[in-house]
């Protein structure tokens, strides 16, 4: 029970976490699906009789296509009519589509959702005004599907939103999971992101024609944004080993140093675009080509891209970890670097190794940034080392080195993205949670620590103490 | 015995899980009454005519829906007026507002907006902490058909579409600012210094009009001159603003005005000022008209302040709502010019001590 408790203490607490945002978040939800769409023109039909007739409103949505589309077949189906389905870009729109109706011919049924029906021309006082003012002989009804109670927090779209929303952090996590089972750090990763998206963005802006760049151009650009972070982490790699600067130190000055890059090439290319004559700002370099956005924003089987690719990153590395001898050997490192050194392990390769592959998942995650925002952002990633640290630690990772798994960080990485999104769903009145979480997550980490910790024992050896006499002390382990 | 650490272990977990649900009980039970009214107005739709009236009463009190609010960054007063008011004035039309804190991060922000989609809110309030790059967030709300308006600082993606936007008129503030600093340095003119917040557009907008006014008044005179001798980032905070006028002014002794593109780093300039011992030689023009920034004038340490109206701001951005759900027609963008604000008023301002 021990082993199974410590082993998968995070996903417990993932579990908890979601639970309580489950009860947190219950409340009512309004369906426009086609399921509801169908529902809805029986219960239609059932009130009216199969001869009625019903205008349809909804917004000029995707969604909202599909719900109506329902609806129409439906009411076809059980013999009603459908006067006229209107696509309203605005609650505008659905004040004319009601004007249109005339007194020789008044309209039983009003159908659409409930985001409709918080439209003022639907409401009920405004129908009945409408009623007189054209002389209708009765006040059309609004019908709209019935709502159902359910966590938000465990809507589809959410769960969606959690994971692809933070897929730049799982992503980084991987390579900050190996920079910390070797026992070092980096700092850098934030500033990198920012660093790669700039330039992804000013290369494809700049040499391969923005709108007009081909697959190739976009592509390119992209692996040299990445590349240069990864070469910015390679450098990490070789200060640390070769010239024996702690970890710590080295990446906080690369921090400094890809930040302020960042900022200059995101600046002098604004002032570049303006003529040269004023000084630029630092705001996001916009990148105009047109697919260039549905890297991070497009969705493959109904998942988005992200989750994909963070999903397939995360298993490549659990192989690379658990199967290959690199990944023995930067446990090795972590574990005691002499005695690795000394079993013929190439201790500054592997080191070198890790620093650059966390330089290139910050690369690759400021391109799937500037993706997102479709324009490289000079500010992107700010303080991304701690939250991509705390979900390192949240998953597992001891800091000491030596120690860790790859799956333990995705864990991680969730509950960090689960307590984020928590505390976005409701809004700002609940900054004494931060604390709670804050505390939960210092519970996640104990939990992990109780497998092999001393302290945990002793902590919970002293009330065992003073519970039976002193003499007992021989027995226990 | 080893069950024991689990049980201890269990025990903390437990503690501290409830210590959330205690923290947001009232949170679920404001939920509850919302939805329980929301239920009521719609049965009572669904029934005859007559009791319709009722339900449409009750609706307009309590079920109008959700607006989503993510504020630029509650740690500036003028945001957090912008997000009270809103708040006051939606709760008294019958709608709830979930209001965020995007922390001047776009990323943070997109956040927000995404969940505001998933949770099907009626409409969208943000003051864009990226210009550009909120673009595609509020592109993914216009596929969703919930209306976006934006409050105070503008949107430039062209693809994103804005149901409306209320905001200051910045050049023309700049402008006034501007004519303050030609009439507080007189015919002597001399040397000026500007605290900027290239970040933010409107600054940018500020510091235009501020140059403008500069330059035509320059070629009016043959002596006399304003000349701005630098543009250094205040970073629109107190501590920024304080470091840079400390450095200005060793490096422009001869320095005779500052224009601070806001209150919190004009008063940061006086802080540098009072310590240079040049209080009386540097004179401050600052923008916004928060509570301290009009103290300050009244307290003589700034000359004087383009005030915004930040509460203005919020409810014209609810009535805007309110028309666009109503059907109505209204100013898709809406400039609230601001006004020049002195000692005189600051005398009579009820507000200040």
């Amino acid at each position: 029970m021990k082993r199974l408790f410590s082993e998968y203490g995070s996903v417990l607490v993932f579990l908890l976490l979601c639970g309580y945002y489950s009860v947190v978040t219950w409340s009512e939800q309004h369906p426009t699906n086609a399921a509801a769409g169908r529902s809805l023109a029986q219960s239609i039909i059932a009130t009216h009789g199969a001869q009625s007739d019903t205008l349809i409103i909804v917004r000029d949505t995707v969604a909202d296509r599909v719900f109506a589309k329902a609806i129409s077949t439906e009411l076809a189906r059980l013999g009603g009519k459908v006067r006229e389905t209107v696509f309203a870009k605005a609650p505008v729109d659905a004040g004319r589509a009601l004007r249109r109706i005339s007194p020789d011919d008044p309209l039983q049924a009003v159908a659409t959702h409930h985001a409709g029906t918080q439209w003022g021309p639907l409401k009920v006082e405004r129908l009945k005004r409408l009623a007189t003012q054209l002389s209708l002989s009765h006040v059309p009804r609004v019908h709209f599907p019935e709502s159902y109670m359910w966590p938000s927090f465990l809507t589809w779209s959410n769960i969606l939103n959690v994971f692809k929303n933070n897929a730049d952090i799982a992503i980084i996590a991987i390579g900050m999971t190996m920079v910390i089972i070797t026992a070092g750090i980096d700092l850098s990763v934030g500033s990198l992101l920012a660093l790669s998206g700039v330039i992804s963005a000013v290369m494809i802006q700049r040499w391969w024609g923005g709108e007009d760049a081909g697959l190739w151009g976009v592509i390119a650009g992209c692996l040299i944004g990445a590349g240069i972070c990864a070469l910015g982490g390679t450098l990490n790699g070789i200060m640390v080993t070769v010239c024996h600067i702690p970890a710590f130190v080295v990446t906080l000055a690369m921090m400094m140093v890809a930040r302020g890059l960042a900022l200059i090439i995101a600046v002098d290319y604004q002032s570049f675009l303006s003529g040269g004559g004023t000084k630029g700002t630092p705001e996001a370099v916009k990148i105009d080509h047109q697919a260039f956005g549905a890297f991070s924003n497009g969705e493959l089987f109904g998942i988005p891209n992200p989750i994909l690719l963070t999903l397939l990153l995360y298993l490549l590395a659990h192989i690379l970890m658990t199967n290959t001898p690199v990944g023995r050997y930067i446990y090795a490192v972590g574990g005691n670097r002499e005695a690795a050194r000394l079993s013929g392990v190439p201790v500054m390769l592997v080191l070198i190794f890790v620093y650059t592959l966390c330089g290139a998942f910050a690369g690759l995650s400021g391109v799937m940034d500037a993706s997102r925002f479709e324009g490289g952002r000079p500010n992107a990633g700010e303080l991304y080392e701690l939250r991509v640290i705390a979900a390192v630690v949240v998953g597992g990772t001891s800091l000491a080195g030596g120690e860790g798994r790859i799956f333990g960080t995705l864990v991680g990485a969730g509950i960090i993205a689960i307590i984020q999104n928590g505390l976005n769903m409701q809004g700002v009145a609940t900054y004494e949670q931060m604390v709670v979480f804050g505390s939960l997550i210092l519970a996640a980490a104990m939990i992990d620590q109780l497998k092999k910790s001393t302290w945990a024992l002793r902590m919970f050896e002293l009330p065992q103490r003073w519970i039976k006499r002193p003499g007992r002390r021989e027995t226990l382990q | 015995m080893k069950c024991f650490r689990f049980v201890l272990i269990g025990l903390l977990l437990c503690g501290l899980t409830g210590c959330g649900g205690g923290s947001s009980s009232s949170d679920g039970a404001s939920n509850e009454a919302a939805t329980s009214s929301v239920t009521g107005a719609a049965g009572a739709d669904g029934d005859s005519d007559s009791s319709g009236a009722g339900a449409a009463a009750s609706g307009a009190v309590a079920a109008n829906g959700t607006i989503g609010f993510s504020v630029l960054t509650l740690k500036n007063p003028f945001f957090k007026i912008i997000a009270d008011t809103l708040t006051a004035e939606a709760e008294k039309q019958g709608f709830s507002v979930l209001v965020n804190d995007a922390n001047l991060d776009v990323d943070t922000q997109a956040k927000h907006l995404d969940n505001y989609l998933s949770q099907k809110v009626t409409a969208i309030v943000l003051n864009p902490a990226d210009r550009i790059a909120i673009g595609p967030a509020i592109k993914k709300a216009n596929d969703a058909g919930i209306p976006v308006f934006t409050c105070d600082l503008q949107c430039v993606s062209e693809d994103a579409e804005i149901a409306g936007h209320v905001g200051t008129d910045n050049y023309a503030g700049g402008r006034q600012a501007g004519e303050a600093m030609a009439e507080v340095l007189g015919e002597e003119g001399g040397d000026v210094l500007v605290l900027h917040f290239k970040q933010a557009n409107s600054c940018v907008l500020r510091v235009n009009g501020f140059t403008d006014v500069v330059n035509a008044t320059n070629e009016e005179r043959t002596e006399g001159k304003i000349n701005v001798v630098a543009e250094l980032n205040g970073g629109g905070l107190r501590d920024v603003g304080h470091n840079a006028t400390a450095d200005a002014l060793v490096a422009y002794p001869n320095l005779r005005g500052i224009f601070a593109i806001n209150d919190p780093s004009a008063l940061g300039a006086r802080k540098a000022l009072e310590e240079a011992g040049k209080q009386d030689q540097v004179r401050i023009i600052g923008f916004d008209g928060q509570i301290e920034g009009k103290q300050a004038i009244k307290n003589g340490e700034i000359y004087a302040d383009p005030i915004q109206f930040p509460d203005q701001m919020a409810v014209l951005t609810m009535q805007n709502i309110q028309k666009y759900l109503d059907g109505e027609e209204f100013e898709k963008v809406n400039l609230i010019t601001p006004k020049l604000y002195k000692k005189a008023d600051a005398d009579q301002d009820p507000d200040l001590k």
